[in-house]
């Protein structure tokens, strides 16, 4: 069989888009973008117990008074959780992802029901758009449209497009012929056949794949977490990688709150909208005696609710704007006011980095903006010119695939640590086996397995092709990839049982700190050197930033400083790195003057 | 006066290549050679024509093709050979937009199931033809209420078309079919779907209306009672085609060939024939002097037994001018109902024969 480059024709087409269309991903980004801040302005602008009662209020008005109640208390719940911020991030990414899916499937949905040719025209792809993994069309667009809201959005609303479009059709090919007979029978045009018989009649229809789109939608946006779209879809990933349970099961619950409030109000809303759910709505009142349980507000009533309640809030934020322009503390560094994207995906020592980062920039007037991301995503949109700085380059091995791809569009600004290893570990508790060569015969021990991590991860490719050979051991293991969190749940699951276990890891690591673990030595030096962890910004940074990229080339933290730094990041919980981060800044005085120094 | 309608060799097949399957029909070719093809004839060189304020009932089994006939007369489908003239015009000849104009205002229809929409109120449906005419709310609603009391439905016009019964529904659709002034109904098996005794009273309803109304309706049915009750005229078609038209008499008395003969024979004649046409015109002139009983030519087949029950002699039937112009025999009668037209042989023994219950 000839071997078909489909990749290949799949990345020359996203260069030559990159290249050529640069302006029309500009326009969408720029769309999207200020839809999104400006649903979250609305969304997130006010106190959260505010908005938690103007969501609540519709929620009484399309459901009754049982359900405004129980929806305050979930929303409360959110806030209680500390996740308010990153919920309304996500509320707001729904909403504009499900509205322009709608706006774009219910016309396709009518297409395709008028059309036999456009149905099956339409319907493969509507699979495709199901049925790929999102991850690949998430990567390239962030390549397109950077890191942020917009790629997140579109991979949102490729997903939740196909029930809206079929929903639609099938709700309009439902409508009994007969009616639509009599209709052109009474010389209704098609347009006004449609307006007038056939969508209110296929409203409930079209309603339940709105439905559909909406909680397809809220899905999707967790995965859109990992190209930098913020809101709860960040907190469960990052959550997640660093492996704390507790915070995704937060972050989890919150997203269920999320969902059921939305798929509950989409539904009445269908009550509300079309004109058959209207009349089953009065008939079920009619039926059962008024109870305070089942009073619902008038519209009116439930209008005025939300305007005062959203004045109240306006009046509070503009009360609460006055001291909100925080002021520097005088020793301002060149460029300050300019605004700087720090990007870091969740890896101890780049959070570390990052926050420490923030924290000195802020000082120095600059506006530091940091975003969580995937590595590949981070290292895309750095040679995008989308993000500015990451701090967390391991080179040469760990990040070479990344630096072999964009390495000519980056600017390497220097290690500030280093040497680090790689190494394969074990708990202590397993006798015998100290160095690498002792893992020769022992596979039954461990399964015949050693976990790995990602399989794109330099050191996986080390460990293949010469680790295993160095030592004899390939054949006699398999290296299981999974990813970093599934690799340390792995241990910490071994180790809870005792179970001997032997695993891929690096140092630094938390997990040397946490679990009592050995490295396993490498007399062949097979893994070769310890790497340094790198600076790495977009090309033109240090003519740009000429002061920021030397502080940067000067930046040294010593084995002692990073642990200290990730030990009070860790104490200080997750959401809280910043101000941790401060903390170990007051703890350790002349680090930032040594770090930024002004003259 | 010129017909109000007018079908001239309309044909439609459904399948590919349909103008070859009408040129093979032309030729002589017959319905299952073209199903062999995959092509199916439907309506098969049907011409007819009706004029103002009768009633034209076309009556053939499930799959004869007068739906797909009716249809062809207000465009719903295209014919696919031969022409539909309404008013003169030719309605398979303009444009959709002037064809849209005409279903809104000249030509409305009555459907089998109903039809009625079910997000719209009574009223609302009534009033639907009038709203896509763009008549003013106010006016539209007003015909639609003088519609609906027409057809004995004033009071429910608030209710949703689920909360009636299926002869009140379709008194809905016939309020809304009327609601327009629209000169010519369709009107679709628009009774089947009902009761017999509701069937009834809605077939008695709509030949009071037409009493007043004068409309031209072409209706539809499977069931011959039904046509020769409704029908100033009656086509009777079979396999695609029209075997036989004319009055509900001439289809009684002559039908055309076995299969609308095997049709009849359920029929109640009582209810169909008069006088007119049973009545024998080879009269000598003074069969009405004697001063008794007459009949004229409408009068009803039962009254005539009546009467002739009554005279030791022939019935004598006259017209408005009070002219002799038939007589009816009392053996005529009995023959008919006995669906038997010879005339009677002398008897072997030439004695009454006295029946005995």
């Amino acid at each position: 069989m000839p071997r078909i480059h489909f990749g290949d024709w799949v990345e020359s087409a996203v260069d030559w888009l990159q290249s050529h269309l640069g302006w029309l991903f500009d326009l969408v980004n720029v769309v999207l973008d200020g839809m999104y801040d400006g649903a979250v302005a609305v969304l997130g602008g006010a106190e959260p117990l505010l908005m938690a009662a103007i969501l609540a209020v519709i929620a009484a008005w399309l459901r009754g008074l049982l359900p405004g109640v129980l929806a305050f208390v979930g929303l409360a719940l959110i806030d209680a959780l500390g996740l308010w911020q990153d919920a309304m991030d996500t509320l707001s990414l729904v909403l504009v992802a499900a509205v322009i899916t709608v706006v774009i499937a219910v016309p396709l949905g009518i297409w395709a029901a008028g059309s036999k040719r456009v149905s099956s025209l339409l319907r493969p792809v509507l699979d495709v758009m199901q049925t790929m993994p999102a991850f690949i069309y998430l990567i390239p667009g962030v390549m397109f449209f950077g890191v942020g809201s917009t790629p997140g959005l579109l991979a949102t609303i490729i997903f939740a497009m196909p029930p809206g479009v079929r929903m639609t059709e099938l709700g309009i090919r439902q409508v009994d012929p007969e009616l639509v007979e009599a209709a052109t029978a009474f010389g209704t045009s098609p347009r006004d056949r449609l307006t007038r018989v056939q969508l209110p009649l296929a409203l409930p229809t079209i309603m339940a794949g709105v439905n559909q789109v909406i909680m397809l939608a809220l899905s999707m946006v967790v995965i859109g977490g990992m190209a930098g779209a913020g809101g709860l879809g960040e907190q469960v990933y990052s959550a997640i990688t660093q492996l704390k349970v507790g915070l995704a099961a937060e972050s989890g619950v919150a997203v269920v709150i999320l969902a059921m409030y939305l798929d509950r109000m989409t539904g009445a809303l269908n009550e509300r909208v079309s004109p058959l759910g209207r009349r089953a709505l009065a008939k079920a009142a009619a039926a059962r005696r008024s109870a305070l349980v089942h009073y619902r507000p008038a519209g009116a009533v439930a209008v005025v609710g939300v305007v005062v309640l959203a004045l109240v809030a306006g009046g509070l934020n503009w009360a609460g704007s006055g001291d909100a322009e925080a002021t520097a503390n005088g020793r301002q560094g060149r460029d300050a006011g300019k605004t700087v994207d720090l990007g870091y995906f969740p890896w101890d020592e780049a959070i570390a980095a990052t926050y420490l980062w923030q924290n000195v920039l802020e000082d120095r007037g600059y506006r530091p903006k940091v975003r969580q991301l995937d590595p590949g995503p981070l290292y895309s949109s750095l040679a995008g010119g989308q993000m500015d700085v990451q701090l967390d380059a391991w080179l040469p091995t760990t990040h070479k695939a990344y630096w072999d791809k964009y390495g000519s569009r980056l600017e390497d600004l220097g290690s500030w640590y280093g040497p680090t290893s790689l190494e394969l570990t074990v708990p202590s508790y397993v006798k015998g086996v100290d160095s690498l060569a002792d893992l020769k015969g022992q596979s039954a021990k461990f399964g015949g397995k050693i976990i790995g991590i990602e399989a794109s991860a330099g050191m996986m490719g080390t460990l293949n092709s010469r680790v295993l050979k160095a030592y004899g051991l390939q054949g006699e293991y398999k290296v299981v990839s999974s990813s970093t969190s599934s690799m340390l749940a792995e241990l910490d699951r071994a180790i809870k049982k005792k179970e001997p276990v032997v695993v891929t890891l690096w140092s630094p690591h938390w997990a040397y700190g946490k679990y009592d673990l050995k490295k396993l030595k490498d007399p062949e030096g097979a893994w070769g050197k310890g790497e340094q962890i790198h600076t790495v910004a977009r090309k033109g940074f240090s003519d740009e930033f000429p002061e920021l990229a030397g502080w940067l080339k000067d930046f040294k933290l010593t084995e002692e400083q990073l642990a200290s730094l990730e030990v009070a990041i860790q104490k200080g919980g997750a959401g809280n790195e910043k101000e941790s981060a401060r903390t170990w800044l007051d703890a350790h005085p002349g680090i930032e003057d040594k770090m930024a120094p002004v003259s | 006066m010129s017909a109000r309608l007018e079908a001239e060799h309309l044909y439609k097949v459904f399948g590919r290549r349909p103008d070859e399957a009408v040129e093979r029909l032309r030729q002589g070719a017959d319905r299952e050679e073209l199903r062999a093809d995959g092509t199916t004839a439907a309506v098969i060189d049907a011409s007819f024509t009706v004029e103002p304020g009768q009633i034209f009932v076309v009556m053939g089994l499930s799959g004869s093709g007068k739906s797909t006939l009716l249809r062809m007369l207000n465009g719903l489908l295209e014919p696919t050979a031969g022409h539909v003239r309404f008013d003169g015009q030719d309605l398979t000849a303009i444009s959709d937009r002037e064809l849209r104009e005409v279903r809104a205002k000249k030509i409305s229809m009555v459907f089998q199931h109903f039809a009625l929409f079910p997000h719209r109120s009574v009223l609302e449906n009534a009033a639907y033809g009038l709203s896509v005419q763009g008549v003013p709310r106010v006016e539209r609603e007003k015909r639609a209420a003088e519609a609906l009391e027409l057809c004995g439905l004033a009071g429910w016009e608030k209710s949703w078309p689920d909360e009636l019964s299926g002869g009140m529904q379709q008194r809905v659709g016939l309020a809304r079919a009327l609601a327009t002034d629209a000169d010519l109904l369709l009107m679709d098996e628009s009774f089947s779907a009902l009761d017999p005794l509701i069937r009834r009273d809605m077939q008695d309803q709509l030949l009071e209306l037409q009493r007043t109304l004068k409309k031209t309706i072409v209706f539809i049915t499977h069931d011959l009672n039904e046509a020769m009750r409704l029908g100033d005229r009656i086509a009777v078609m079979r396999d695609g085609r029209i075997v036989q038209t004319g009055t509900a008499e001439d289809i009684l008395l002559r039908p055309a060939g076995d299969y609308v003969a095997s049709f009849i024979q359920d029929v109640d004649r009582s209810r169909v024939l008069t006088a007119g046409a049973v009545m024998d015109t080879d009269i000598r002139g003074d069969e009405a002097d004697c001063g008794c009983e007459t009949a004229t030519p409408e009068t009803p087949f039962t009254e005539l037994c009546a009467i002739s029950a009554r005279l030791s002699h022939p019935v004598a039937v006259l017209d408005a001018g009070r002219e002799l112009v038939g007589v009816v025999p009392r053996q005529r009668l009995v023959g008919l109902l006995g669906d038997e037209r010879g005339e009677a042989p002398a008897c072997d023994r030439g004695e009454k024969v006295i029946a005995r219950a």
